[in-house]
């Protein structure tokens, strides 16, 4: 099993912003968050790579446990994750962004920090070689000097995938990749969401408001209301769910 | 002569201890109130084994350095699990307990009084290499990984931590890799004076410091180091004004913290790569390159 969520829960003082979730992907494959605003989506996904830990509950990566320990051990461990309100280094290029989720493993110590080593100079090269092919995946080559906070909305989305992906992860979490970003912006970045998928065989969650980015994407669709699992199923499954509806498009529909 | 020799030794001594704040509060973000306590620290431990125990120089001053470091560790160990802000009100207090101790130690540090009798040991070459190297050694750490960790806990530390960086263990590199060169400074300063006494060392000294790495630019080292050097040497150069010279010095910090918030020199670095661009500005050949590069990338 690639990752396993058995019955994690999460609350802040009496609010229950998860309740008993649970999930299973055996493969590589694409799995869509949905629901309202509040529904304890960013709470998972902060739970799964280790902002705060779980209540109760565990958290498996190929069958190892992960529940609870630090983020940067649960990231090495192999899930990386995007941020909904964008989070890049502002002090660092694009290209050192990138850099910037490699240099922890990076194989040099205190004294290769100080002095160019021949193993430093190395590992750096290796570094830049792994960061160029990262950005040349989601088309941000040109760019790789630039200052992040330069570069349009749509392409610091894909600055964060790029350096998620930097990560090696086995698990991509992807919080409202498309938020904010226009439709041609849209169909490009679901065009890469399949391409990492298909090309490095992440599995990948996507949390997303869009439903036609969810329902375009997803494999399974896992629907969140109150902290609660109300629905998993089936793009068209959900669709046509009674309480997917009453919850979520039905809550659209009146705004 | 002999005065301006004197006052640039000391700018370049002090040019030793901003490095290391450099690497603390320009890279990692923290702000340290009390790390000119580790410059007493270094001196009056290289001082005491030198003076009282007749041990050599360099032998001395290894050991000054290495105690340093390790009180360092200790003082930071409770702070780099913390938010960044808590490192300067642990290390004012711990400062300010220094200063008091070493007012309290009569017997071995001659207290209030000052400890007297350090052999002059530093001297002008010296401290010039004391300071090229200490430079060539941030420089490098800058670029390096440790560097970007820095910069990248120091933009956000959330993110950086779901990037897989170990934020505490890089806060206590920085710190320690600072601690380091301050006791080092102080080394370089005892034996220089061949006089310390508790009050050079407060907290005063540190904030001076950190308004030197903000006057330069948080993020160039550069900046910091010609902000050292222009601000250690400026009191004296104001000496005719006397009573006035202070106003003028705090005139001059407050325009550049208004009107230049990210500091003289902003993100300006004196690299390799920017000399060799100064010099291919005459050729018209090389900008054209240049220009098509990017276009052709």
């Amino acid at each position: 099993m690639l990752l396993q969520i058995e019955k994690i829960s999460k609350s802040f003082g009496g609010v229950h912003a998860l309740v008993d979730f649970s999930l299973s992907m055996d493969r590589a494959k694409i799995i869509g968050i949905i629901g309202p605003n509040g529904a304890g989506k960013t709470t998972l996904f902060n739970v799964i790579s280790g902002v705060y830990p779980p209540d109760k509950g565990k958290i498996y990566l190929n069958d190892k446990d992960i529940s609870g320990k630090e983020q940067f051990i649960i990231t090495r461990a192999g899930i990386a994750r995007t941020f909904q309100n964008i989070r890049l280094f502002t002090g660092l290029s694009v290209i050192d962004n990138v850099m910037c989720a490699f240099d922890p493993t990076s194989r040099y110590g205190i004294f290769g920090g100080l002095f160019p080593t021949p193993m430093r100079i190395r590992e750096e090269k290796r570094g830049h070689k792994l960061s160029e092919d990262y950005l040349q995946l989601v088309d941000l080559l040109k760019y790789r000097d630039e200052k992040p906070e330069n570069l349009p909305y749509g392409l610091q989305r894909r600055l964060e995938i790029a350096r998620a992906l930097a990560c090696k992860p086995k698990i991509l979490l992807l919080d409202e990749p498309a938020a904010g970003l226009n439709p041609k912006e849209v169909s490009d970045l679901m065009e890469l969401i399949h391409r990492i998928r298909d090309e490095r065989g992440l599995g990948i969650l996507v949390i997303e408001h869009r439903l036609e980015l969810v329902m375009g994407l997803s494999e399974e669709i896992y629907v969140l209301d109150f902290g609660h699992t109300i629905a998993i199923g089936s793009p068209s499954e959900i669709k046509s769910n009674p309480a997917v509806i009453k919850a979520y498009l039905g809550e659209e529909e009146c705004n | 002569m002999e005065l301006y020799l004197s006052v640039f030794t000391f700018a370049l001594i002090s040019v030793v201890s901003v490095c290391g704040i450099y690497v603390l509060t320009g890279l990692t973000g923290m702000f340290s109130l009390g790390q000119a306590s580790f410059m007493a620290i270094g001196a009056y431990i290289s001082g005491v084994l030198v003076v009282r125990l007749n041990m050599p120089f360099w032998p001395a001053t290894i050991i000054a350095v290495l105690v340093s470091i390790m009180i360092g560790f200790i003082v930071g160990l409770p702070t780099v699990r913390l938010r960044r802000d808590y490192i300067s009100l642990v290390t004012l207090g711990f400062g300010e307990a220094i200063t008091a101790l070493l007012n309290q130690s009569v017997q071995i540090t001659g207290g209030a009084m000052g400890f007297s009798g350090i052999p002059q040991k530093t001297n002008f070459a010296l401290v010039i290499i004391s300071v090229i190297i200490s430079i060539t050694l941030v420089a490098f750490l800058k670029i390096s990984k440790y560097g970007r960790q820095c910069i990248a806990l120091k933009s956000d530390e959330l993110a950086a931590k779901a990037m897989g960086i170990d934020v505490p263990k890089m806060k206590m590199i920085a710190f320690l890799l600072s601690v380091g060169l301050t006791a080092y400074s102080g080394v370089l300063y005892a034996f220089y004076t061949t006089y310390v006494d508790p009050s050079m060392f407060g907290w005063r000294k540190s904030a001076e410091w950190v308004i030197m790495v903000f006057f330069g630019g948080v993020n160039s080292l550069t900046g910091s180091i010609i902000a050292t050097l222009l601000l250690s040497a400026l009191p004296e150069m104001l000496r005719f004004a006397s009573e006035y010279r202070m106003f003028f010095y705090s005139v001059l910090v407050l325009l550049i913290i208004n009107f230049k918030p990210s500091g003289l020199f902003e993100e300006f670095e004196l690299s390799p790569a920017f000399i060799a661009k100064l010099f291919k500005k005459g050729n018209k050949n090389g900008v054209i390159n240049a220009t098509t590069d990017r276009k052709n990338q």
